[in-house]
């Protein structure tokens, strides 16, 4: 008993009067965790204080005046309420482009389209840096969608509408070159405008509509090319890509999307 | 930290997907389905029907309801029910009368078709005369005002909440088709049987609907039944392992091995019929074409159920839905096209080269007003499908274009007609 009194006072006073904080974290960490292990600079893990990868996910604010974008493609899977047996993964073009404000706060606008149906955003976000690793990144995107659709004896269709995404990114960088976003979002519609022929339906309360979860990955690919690759669960009673379908459900639906783009 | 990550990521997943609702709506309330009228008599039940103006649960189910009654025959038994079609949220209620007492009484459950809620409601049947409110006795005075007052409440809970209905004006009188979608509503619409079914066909008219459109194929031993989708598939039938299109299966396969969502059988193109005939007060049936090959099957069994209405002196019309080229062909392949009413999805020129007597145009195309009137002005019946969205199914309605709306939600077009002014 005595012996494991004066180990445990050993131990304390070796934590309280070491000068090396890490060592002290190090004490700490539960038995579970792998002790915490320091990269030497040459070491692909090791990151650099304050360095910059190309991204567009990942909660780090471009440099001020500096332009980041990228290129590529989102599929969305029908949910089965809508089109039934039917399961159809609609693709669309992505593209993002960023521009640095201050060290912190960014713009950032994005445009997805599938040429019948578009959708365009403009944002804010500030990014700040909780540890050499960790990053964390509120945002607010407005995005205004529409589509238009005419069809020989189908389609005399258009619709269009305003939404906005209240956000929250945390971005955790794995290794010098890879980086993981976890994104929160909330929807909220503002305004919905459909019309057939001359007949025309509104809804302009302002509601929320669901919530989205993206887990994004980017990572160089080839020729020091990076690429975001992710998915993003959405789980909305509306989606802008299926305003065609014309849904009456007041029933959030699950919208699993598929995410590959080429920053550029 | 990378650790912790992952185990983040797992709670992330798992919290998501914990979060995602099953939606279901089982129906509170089990019918007694009583025969004969009680003390609701043809007199009551005609001064019943009505558009009426919601002081209590106005929140709920908006300002104005309107309040029908539709029956079910058995034989020579027949029971009533009484449905109130609300202008909020696809609302509904379906009663039947409640036990025999000395007031009017009203049993059953509401229900939102766009979302999952119901709940059970406690009716009463009272006149306001001079002010105040008493149980109705006999024959109304021209003063007195009906007024139908009581309590819902949420699921099967005991229902707490007011309603309270005060008769307003009669229903709208104007002739018009209210169709019911695949028999009576789509099974994601979580009605209370499955779609295309005996069962739905029984449910329909207290949906609201006149009509009906039924999705016909062929078994691959030739039989017509009632199924919709291209496979069978866990949207439509329940887990047995079965897979595939429904014509690789003999109709004594499908009825031994397959049950549908809400355990019914699929039926014969000739149950759903003799449902409709023998069971029902409706006026339409649409058979619409899911099959491909020869039409003659189904031609003969429309023509015997057209000849059996007559006979029995029913006011039905059973009419074969053409969606597509190669059901046009099919029609056109027919060696005799002699008693056979079609309905044409195609444009007009195909529709009036086919001698269709019914045009029936998508109703994304909007209201196509002129097209619509000139086929309405040369003798042509117009119907529009399907529409389920409620603020168009208003403008469609108060356009008063078209001769009937196809809908899932047969209640919001019953709502909107008969209130119509």
């Amino acid at each position: 008993m005595s012996y494991r009194l004066y180990t445990c006072l050993f131990y304390c006073l070796l934590i309280n009067l070491t000068a090396n904080a890490q060592q002290r974290r190090e004490r700490q960490r539960p038995s579970f965790l792998r002790p915490k292990r320091v990269f030497t600079p040459d070491h692909p893990r090791y990151v650099q204080p304050n360095t910059r990868q190309p991204s567009i996910y990942f909660p780090q604010a471009p440099q001020p005046g500096k332009v980041r974008k990228s290129i590529g493609i989102v599929f969305t899977t029908t949910p089965p309420e809508l089109t039934e047996e039917i399961l159809i993964s609609v693709p669309a073009i992505d593209g993002n482009i960023q521009y640095g404000l201050t060290k912190h706060l960014f713009l950032t606008g994005r445009v997805q389209s599938q040429i019948i149906q578009s959708n365009i955003g403009l944002g804010l976000r500030w990014g700040a840096k909780l540890t050499d690793r960790l990053y964390v990144s509120p945002g607010f995107e407005a995005t205004t969608w529409f589509g238009a659709l005419r069809i020989k004896d189908v389609f005399t269709s258009q619709a269009y509408g305003i939404q906005t995404y209240p956000s929250l990114s945390v971005g955790y960088r794995l290794t010098r070159d890879v980086q993981f976003t976890i994104k929160g979002e909330a929807i909220m519609d503002l305004y919905y405008r459909s019309q057939v022929g001359n007949l025309a339906v509104v809804y302009d309360n302002r509601q929320v509509n669901g919530v989205a979860l993206t887990f994004m990955l980017e990572q160089p690919f080839y020729h020091n090319r990076h690429v975001s690759l992710g998915f993003r669960a959405a789980y909305s009673n509306f989606n802008w890509q299926f305003w065609s379908l014309f849904d009456t459900f007041d029933r959030n639906l699950f919208y699993p999307q598929l995410i590959f783009g080429f920053i550029l | 930290m990378k650790t912790a990550t992952y185990y983040l990521l797992v709670v992330l997943l798992v919290v998501f997907w914990g979060c995602r609702k099953i939606y279901e709506a089982p129906v509170p309330y089990t019918f007694k389905n009583t025969s004969g009228d009680g003390r609701f008599s043809p007199a009551i039940r005609q001064a019943l029907e009505g558009v009426y103006t919601v002081s209590n649960g106005h929140e709920m189910f908006g300002e104005q309801v309107v309040v029908k009654w539709s029956y079910l025959l058995n034989n020579s038994d027949t029971t009533h029910y009484l449905s109130i079609f609300c202008g909020t949220d696809a609302a509904f209620f379906n009663l039947e009368r409640g036990p025999q007492t000395y007031d009017l009484i009203l049993n059953g459950y509401w229900r939102k078709l766009v979302n999952d809620a119901t709940g059970l409601a406690d009716l009463v049947v009272r006149v306001k005369q001079n002010g105040e409110l008493k149980t109705l006795n006999g024959s109304l005075a021209e003063t007195d005002t009906l007024v139908i007052q009581g309590t819902f409440g949420s699921n099967t809970q005991v229902p707490t909440q007011k309603l309270t209905l005060t008769y307003q004006r009669p229903l709208n009188k104007q002739p018009f088709a209210i169709l019911a979608h695949r028999a009576g509503g789509r099974t994601s619409d979580l009605l209370p049987a499955s779609e295309n079914t005996v069962e739905m066909i029984k449910l329909a008219a207290r949906f609201g609907a006149t009509g009906i459109e039924i999705d016909v194929r062929y078994t691959k031993d030739g039989v017509p039944i009632l199924y919709h989708d291209d496979n069978l598939n866990l949207r439509l039938i329940q887990k047995n392992g079965l897979t595939g299109p429904v014509e690789d299966y003999t109709y004594q396969q499908l009825t031994t091995l397959v049950r549908l969502i809400n355990g019914e059988k699929i039926p014969t193109l000739e149950e759903a019929l003799d449902a409709v005939i023998n069971n029902t007060s409706l006026t339409f049936v649409w058979l619409d074409t899911k099959y491909t090959g020869p039409m003659d099957k189904v031609q003969a069994i429309q023509q015997k159920y057209n000849q059996r209405a007559i006979q029995t002196g029913r006011n039905l019309r059973i009419v074969i839905g053409l969606p597509s080229t190669d059901a046009v062909n099919a029609y056109k392949d027919l060696s005799n096209k002699e008693n056979t009413p079609i309905l044409c999805e195609l444009d007009t020129t195909i529709t009036r080269s086919l001698g269709a007597t019914i045009w029936a145009p998508r109703w994304t195309l909007g209201p196509q007003t002129q097209e619509v009137n000139a086929m309405r002005a040369d003798g042509y019946t117009v119907f529009v499908w399907t529409l389920d969205e409620p603020k168009f199914i208003q403008q469609f309605v108060q356009q008063n274009n078209f001769d009937g709306i196809l809908s899932n939600y047969s209640s919001v077009v019953a709502y909107y007609h008969y209130s119509e002014n």
